[in-house]
């Protein structure tokens, strides 16, 4: 909640200054469908934009349900930026509300940053909705790979540069300016998980392949395969049995996720609970894009931490 | 550890807790059905649902003490309206109020997360609860608390009884019975707001109401119905976490449908079981007759369909060939059954490609050599391309499944009509007789 409402503080804030820092007609107006996108369109954009993200922070998108004022949203958007794989499905059907042309799949306002990105988990080419998630095209969270935020932002730059052709040096300069950034957090990143590679976790859902990748960590179960299906005690026994067998180490849990399953398999473990921030601002402290890997990491690398291997 | 001590372990708490729930909430609802307010507890548990939702909706645990207070507060505000329009009953039915109340609480429900992180999981945490995953402390909390409350009813139980009996008071002064309701709705809202945060909405009406039907079934004595009512709804809730754990299902939902099941258990104990021979006949008689008629309903539905649109979704005829084991091809040549069995084969190996690629992926995020980004896009895209030849094959099937059912519309179709046609006429042989004779 505290953390909702500190992020709207800082959403109006930084529209605010956008509004300030140039004059309200020359800024482009972006609406990002995650507070992770709209994260990362505002380190490329600075002041030269201003970005609204649909989904709060802290809510789980594919449980998303629009309301009427984010038909607003889009009517004063230049672009639309998407997470895609099905991920946020909803957009298309608000797209159709809207009735606007450019901002229909495949055209020039609208942007699916999953674009390029080395996919993982893939399942089949069409969205369906597959054990409750959506993941009909491969897993969705992408955004908790810091690699993949090169090419998220080379995709923003570009979509931007193509609508505002006169900013496209300056663009390009503050992406160039945030990566420098990235990579220095990277390697600081990487270095304080470096001593807990190939640690043994379990996850509430599968949410994290592209965080265990570039970290490599191995998530070995889920508490909750299906999302939103209670996990039954015959599933429960056997990530438990699976946990202890594989010297598991900590629980991963996404915030806006029940924690009361998480707790009893920890719990039968011994080991601790690690609420992690799945997006931007879900989690107090997390609300620009390289904070929420400060948070995760640091969280994660003291929790693994507290027990000897 | 083996299989068994694995679900011992893990379902011996959620059973502890079962017990006690049934033990409070099955007494209640004895009081419950005897003034005939069965929705009402529905109105409250879902009021103490609202109250566990604005908490939560300003940063309280459900099962904190503020959690509870707020419930409580909720639940109790509802306990005085019931009171109130159990006075007002004599110009509208009290039915209406406690509908009304329903609705209101639910709709509020889901205003007060509307903002909330976590809030659609909220809603539904709070409808079919969470008792498997029940704490130790929880458990020891909720039998003092029953502990208190049991004993409270067992000190007043003549005039609460009486006054649940009678109905609209007599010999009793407007404040007594005043006084008594609030009492009783009171001690109500407490026991149901203890266990919503915990069993959900659903599992909580289910054995207010269940195990006191089922006791009720079978005698108006309260002692005998209390007794009846217990081991009833205990033995369900055994059923249901067994159940849960056997057939891999989620255990609240589950224990909800092994309450309906006790019930059903009952009533056909009850029609065959708990009469006289003449009588036990005359029923089985009747029983046999339905299901035949149910059975022959179905096919005579099913084949008329079957004729309509043989190549829509036919469940009865799927039913009965997973049941039978013979597939589709049956009835189809033998250059198109070997293409039908080689798609079947192709979609399992290409199946298999991609999951063995996805298991290899996995295996080095942590071990050996990391795969490159572009070693992960050459995956994906073979993954894609195993994807849809997966999907070609399924299609090849679903073709020859459709022909195969357009051939069988008219081979298997219309003689099942027929049968079942035929069956139906035999059923209801004495109808048409007397139907004739009387034209005659």
């Amino acid at each position: 909640m505290r953390a909702g409402l500190l992020g709207l503080v800082i959403g109006a804030a930084a529209q605010l200054a956008a509004l300030v820092g140039a004059p309200a007609s020359a800024a482009v107006n972006v609406v990002a469908t995650t507070t992770d996108l709209a994260a990362l369109v505002s380190e490329v954009g600075g002041n030269l934009v201003t970005v609204e993200a649909i989904v709060p922070a802290g809510v789980d998108p594919e449980a998303f349900e629009p309301r009427p004022g984010d038909l607003g949203k889009l009517r004063r958007a230049d672009l639309l930026v998407r997470v895609g794989l099905g991920y946020d499905y909803w957009l298309d059907t608000l797209v159709r509300q809207v009735g606007d042309q450019r901002l229909m799949r495949g055209r020039e306002a609208n942007l699916d940053a999953s674009a390029g990105i080395p996919l993982l988990e893939i399942r089949g080419q069409s969205v369906t909705s597959e054990g409750g998630h959506a993941h009909g095209v491969a897993n969705p969270h992408y955004w908790l790979d810091p690699d993949n935020a090169i090419i998220i932002t080379a995709s923003i730059a570009e979509a931007l540069a193509r609508i505002a052709p006169a900013q496209r040096v300056q663009l390009l300069a503050n992406r160039a300016e945030f990566l420098i950034r990235l990579e220095s957090a990277r390697a600081r990143w990487t270095k304080t998980l470096a001593p807990y590679s190939g640690t043994k976790l379990i996850a509430y859902h599968n949410s994290w392949p592209y965080f265990a990748r570039r970290f490599r960590l191995d998530i070995i179960a889920f508490i909750e395969p299906k999302a939103g299906v209670a996990p039954s005690p015959a599933h429960l026994a056997q990530v438990i049995a699976a946990g202890s067998k594989a010297n598991v180490r900590a629980i991963v849990h996404e915030p806006y996720e029940p924690d009361d399953g998480a707790r009893l398999v920890a719990r039968k473990l011994s080991v601790p609970v690690v609420r992690l921030a799945i997006s931007v601002g879900s989690i107090a402290g997390t609300n620009d894009y390289l904070a929420l890997f400060d948070y995760n990491v640091a969280i994660l690398a003291k929790a693994l931490g507290t027990r000897s291997p | 550890m083996s299989a068994m001590s694995d679900a011992v372990a893990l379902l011996a708490l959620p059973f502890a807790a079962s017990v006690v729930f049934v033990l409070m909430h099955a007494y209640l609802g004895v009081h419950v059905l005897r003034r005939r307010i069965v929705f009402a507890d529905l109105a409250l548990a879902q009021l103490s649902a609202l109250g566990a939702t604005v908490a939560f909706a300003n940063g309280y645990p459900a099962t904190s003490a503020a959690g509870f207070g707020y419930a409580l507060l909720f639940t109790a505000m509802g306990a005085a309206l019931l009171t109130l329009t159990r006075t007002l009953a004599r110009y509208i039915s009290q039915e209406a109020f406690v509908g009304i109340m329903y609705v209101v609480a639910t709709a509020a429900t889901i205003l007060a997360v509307d903002r909330a992180p976590q809030g659609a999981e909220h809603v539904k945490k709070i409808l079919i609860g969470s008792i498997l995953t029940v704490e130790p402390a929880d458990v020891a909390k909720f039998a003092a608390l029953y502990a208190v409350i049991g004993l409270l009813h067992w000190l007043a139980r003549r005039p609460l009884l009486a006054l649940s009996a009678e109905g609209a008071a007599t010999g009793r002064s407007g404040a007594t019975v005043w006084i008594l309701d609030l009492a009783f709705f009171l001690s109500f809202a407490i026991v149901v707001t203890s266990s919503v945060t915990t069993a959900g909405v659903l599992l909580v009406f289910s054995l207010l109401i269940v195990p006191a039907v089922v006791g009720s079934i079978f005698s108006d004595r309260l002692p005998i119905v209390l007794a009846i009512a217990w081991g009833a709804g205990i033995a369900a809730c055994a059923a249901g976490l067994a159940g849960s754990y056997a057939l891999d299902l989620p255990t609240g939902a589950a224990m909800v449908m092994a309450q309906a099941g006790a019930l059903l258990l009952a009533g056909v104990a009850k029609l065959l079981l708990f009469v006289g021979v003449e009588q036990r006949l005359h029923n089985l008689r009747i029983a046999i007759k339905t299901l035949a008629a149910a059975v022959l309903i179905a096919l005579l539905a099913s084949s008329a369909w079957l004729m309509i649109a043989p190549t829509g979704d036919q469940p009865i005829l799927a039913l009965v060939e997973s049941a039978t084991g013979i597939g589709p091809t049956r009835l189809l040549g033998v250059g198109e059954r070997d293409a039908y069995e080689s798609a079947a084969r192709d979609a399992v190996r290409f199946q298999g490609e991609v999951d063995r690629l996805n298991a290899l992926e996995k295996a080095a995020r942590y071990q050996g050599t990391p795969l490159s980004d572009d070693d992960v896009r050459r995956i994906a895209s073979y993954q894609k391309t195993f994807n849809e030849m997966t999907r070609g094959e399924r299609f090849v099937q679903e073709t020859l499944r459709g022909k195969a059912q357009a051939r069988a519309r008219w081979i298997i179709g219309l003689p099942a009509m027929l049968v079942a046609f035929a069956g139906l006429l035999w059923l209801t042989r004495r109808l048409w007789n007397g139907y004739l004779a009387g034209r005659r």
